[in-house]
């Protein structure tokens, strides 16, 4: 039986669409291996959001590499798009699959074993042909809706990697929620790059989540990253349907309207905290993460204590901060007041402080209250697994089952980095 | 992406000129913008179309950025180049429900009048008011094609406009009445300092209503 390994970097999508790939591969007879094990195929789903990121994929393939010189070895993703003649010229790398024939990872590697040896660029090129994810990593089933970006925001290299928006058919997108659930998904999770600007035919992104919400089953939905401009009142009121999830990343960035306006958001301070500020009139409690950059060119002092400062006063349920970095063709990369890397530095350190603990504090008022946990992974007395809040929860219970829902009673928190709430099964 | 051939290029001050491409199939809304660049290079930047609708052409108003370099480029470009176009892009737009009903104040700053001159070439009978702010008389480009009583020069450098002074400045000795609709575009910083004084005076901005240049 031949084996393959993935490593995945970045964001949802990529998440999903390395679970997508990797089913296509199980379902044909290979072995899922953990990617520091020896593999006759790996696959690197890389990212380029940052420097970092490229810097990880780069130490990706080698380490695939000093396992298994002879292995098939495939980079995919951003970086693909990104760094397509660097990787290209790199004889360890046997194919480089651009974002737009990632679905034909597997098709390549088969052909590849048939003895055909075909150029990526020749493969499918539909952005939502990827198979189920039923065989993939995790008890959460993605669904890919959407594909692209046309925001254009000045630091953001995705719409020149991913390419422009693009919207699944909105029936197949529901056909594939039917299938998943069936298939026994319990959590359906709405993936792509800007989700909230779907738009196929006449159907809007809350067109798709209202119709999905009233498809029969036993399931759960999460929003998984979204833009504040993407929605409107429609979408806000399906917030409190029994199947939807209290949980939304909402990517803020910053907290200055100056810096937001140099970003080109499509959104002010005050336009965000008023969705905040609905969502909370929903349901108090409701989960609201979301991702900051720091040191954006021009970030003065104060803008950036700005951003501290509503972090404390919206009560994020966690934040992903990263450091900004220049990337290559953006119209940031062209700004002349570039922050100087130790004061980025010291701004993650403080805004990393901040966001730990208002997360602490956030996690606390669940203690005491019930959540209904996914359980993730089990030995039938403890368990791990998430709430409908997207929160870490452990459990102690009687005969637990993986992907199955329980009512837990949560009883205490861990106060590690990523505080994990402690609980106990309500019989 | 597609390549477009230059017909003319107009020269309205040193500096600033203005592309005339032909169209071809190209559709847009009025206020988005396209990235533009000479056929094959990878060098692009964003412009707003300056140009109608309607037009059987399309337009961009372009400032040649000192030590730039696509806007240097591109004002060497003459009849018969191609010019690769990429788009429509951009959410700076009229609400078709507003363009005909509500009063509007267009506030713009340099060549971020470009994507105004599109919104009234396209619906001339607006019921507008244009701020225009530049350092000098000369920049108020093609002048002519807005009606006289409707357009306001602000000249920060030179007491040659109708008002001596910034567009903020004269928003702040000229409140709008609050049932206005505003459009801001141009330099970052008159936008966030406009869309403060817009905000004290009751008016209601949304994101459509900004489009930064830089
Ligand atoms: C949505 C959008 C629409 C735009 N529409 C227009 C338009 O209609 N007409 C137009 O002339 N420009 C427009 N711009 C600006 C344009 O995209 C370029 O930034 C500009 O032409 C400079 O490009 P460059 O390659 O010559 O200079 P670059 O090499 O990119 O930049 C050089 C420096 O000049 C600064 N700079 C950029 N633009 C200006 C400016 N206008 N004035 C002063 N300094 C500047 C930059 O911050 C940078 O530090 C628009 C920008 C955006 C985001």
């Amino acid at each position: 039986m031949k084996k393959v390994a993935f490593k995945t970097l970045g964001c949802r999508l990529n998440q999903y669409e390395t679970d997508a790939i990797a089913s296509h591969f199980q379902n044909n007879g290979f072995k899922l291996v953990p990617f520091d094990k020896e593999a006759d195929v790996y696959v690197i789903n890389s990212c380029t959001v940052t420097h970092q990121s490229d810097h990880k994929s780069r130490n990706f393939i080698n380490q695939a590499n000093r396992k298994n010189p002879d292995s098939v070895l495939v980079v995919t993703g951003c970086m693909a798009n990104n760094a397509k003649t660097e990787l290209e010229g790199r004889d360890e790398i046997n194919y480089v699959v651009e974002n737009d024939q990632k679905s034909s990872v597997y098709s390549l590697v088969e052909a590849h074993y048939n003895g055909e040896i075909f150029h990526p660029s020749k493969m499918n090129s539909d952005l939502f042909a990827y198979g189920s994810t039923d065989k993939g990593f995790h008890t959460r089933s993605m669904v890919k809706i959407q594909d692209g970006c046309d925001n254009f925001c000045t630091f953001c290299i995705i719409p020149s990697v991913r390419g422009r928006a693009v919207s699944r058919p909105i029936q197949d997108i529901l056909n594939n929620v039917k299938s998943v659930v069936a298939n026994g998904a319990k959590e359906v999770v709405l993936t792509g790059v800007n989700i909230g600007r779907y738009e196929y035919e006449h159907y809007r992104f809350d067109d798709i989540v209202e119709q999905i919400l009233d498809l029969n089953g036993d399931f759960r939905l999460r929003i998984s990253s979204i833009e504040p401009d993407g929605f409107g009142d429609k979408f806000l009121g399906l917030l409190n349907h029994p199947k939807m999830t209290p949980h939304l990343h909402l990517c803020l960035q910053s907290g200055s309207d100056s810096i937001l306006l140099q970003m080109r958001r499509m959104y002010n301070i005050k336009r965000f905290k008023e969705i905040v500020n609905k969502v909370r009139s929903i349901r108090p409690d409701f989960n609201i993460t979301t991702d900051i950059i720091i040191g954006f060119p021009n970030e003065s002092d104060q803008d950036f204590e700005s951003t501290c400062n509503i972090i404390k006063e919206l009560q994020f349920g966690h934040v992903h901060a990263f450091k900004y970095s220049i990337r290559k063709g953006t119209r940031a990369e062209r700004m002349t007041a570039q922050v100087d890397e130790r004061i980025k530095t010291l701004r993650s350190e403080t805004l990393r402080k901040v966001a730990e603990d208002v997360k602490l504090q956030y996690r606390n008022q669940f203690i005491g209250k019930e959540q209904i946990v996914l359980v993730e992974k089990t030995d039938g007395e403890n368990a791990k697994g998430y709430g409908e809040h997207y929160l870490p929860v452990e459990f102690k219970g009687y005969e637990l089952k993986k992907n199955h829902f329980y009512k837990v009673k949560i009883t205490d928190i861990n106060k590690d980095i990523d505080p994990v709430l402690i609980g106990e099964q309500v019989k | 992406m597609r390549s477009h051939k230059v017909i003319e290029i107009r020269n309205l001050t040193l500096s600033t000129y203005i592309i005339k491409m032909e169209k071809k199939d190209f559709t847009f809304k009025t206020g988005q913008y396209i990235t533009l660049g000479f056929s094959g290079s990878i060098d692009r930047r964003e412009y707003s179309i300056y140009s109608s609708e309607q037009d059987n052409f399309l337009e961009v108003l372009i400032k040649e950025v000192e030590d730039g370099l696509v806007s240097k480029k591109l004002k060497r470009c003459k009849p018969g180049d191609y010019l690769d176009v990429d788009g429509p892009f951009g959410h700076f737009s009229l609400k078709e429900d507003e363009i005909s009903k509500k009063k509007f104040l267009f506030i713009a700053t340099g060549t971020g009048i470009s994507p105004i001159h599109s919104f009234i070439a396209t619906h001339p009978n607006m019921d507008y008011q244009l701020l225009h702010g530049v350092r000098m008389k000369e920049e108020a480009y093609e002048r002519e094609s807005y009606q006289n009583n409707n357009y306001i020069l602000c000249t920060s450098r030179e007491k040659s406009g109708d008002f001596h002074g910034r567009v903020t400045e004269y928003l702040k000795e000229n409140p709008v009445p609050s049932d206005t609709v505003c459009y801001l575009c141009g330099n970052c910083h008159m936008i966030y300092e406009a869309y403060d004084i817009l905000e004290k005076q009751g008016i209601n901005l949304g994101p459509i209503h900004t489009e930064v240049y830089f």
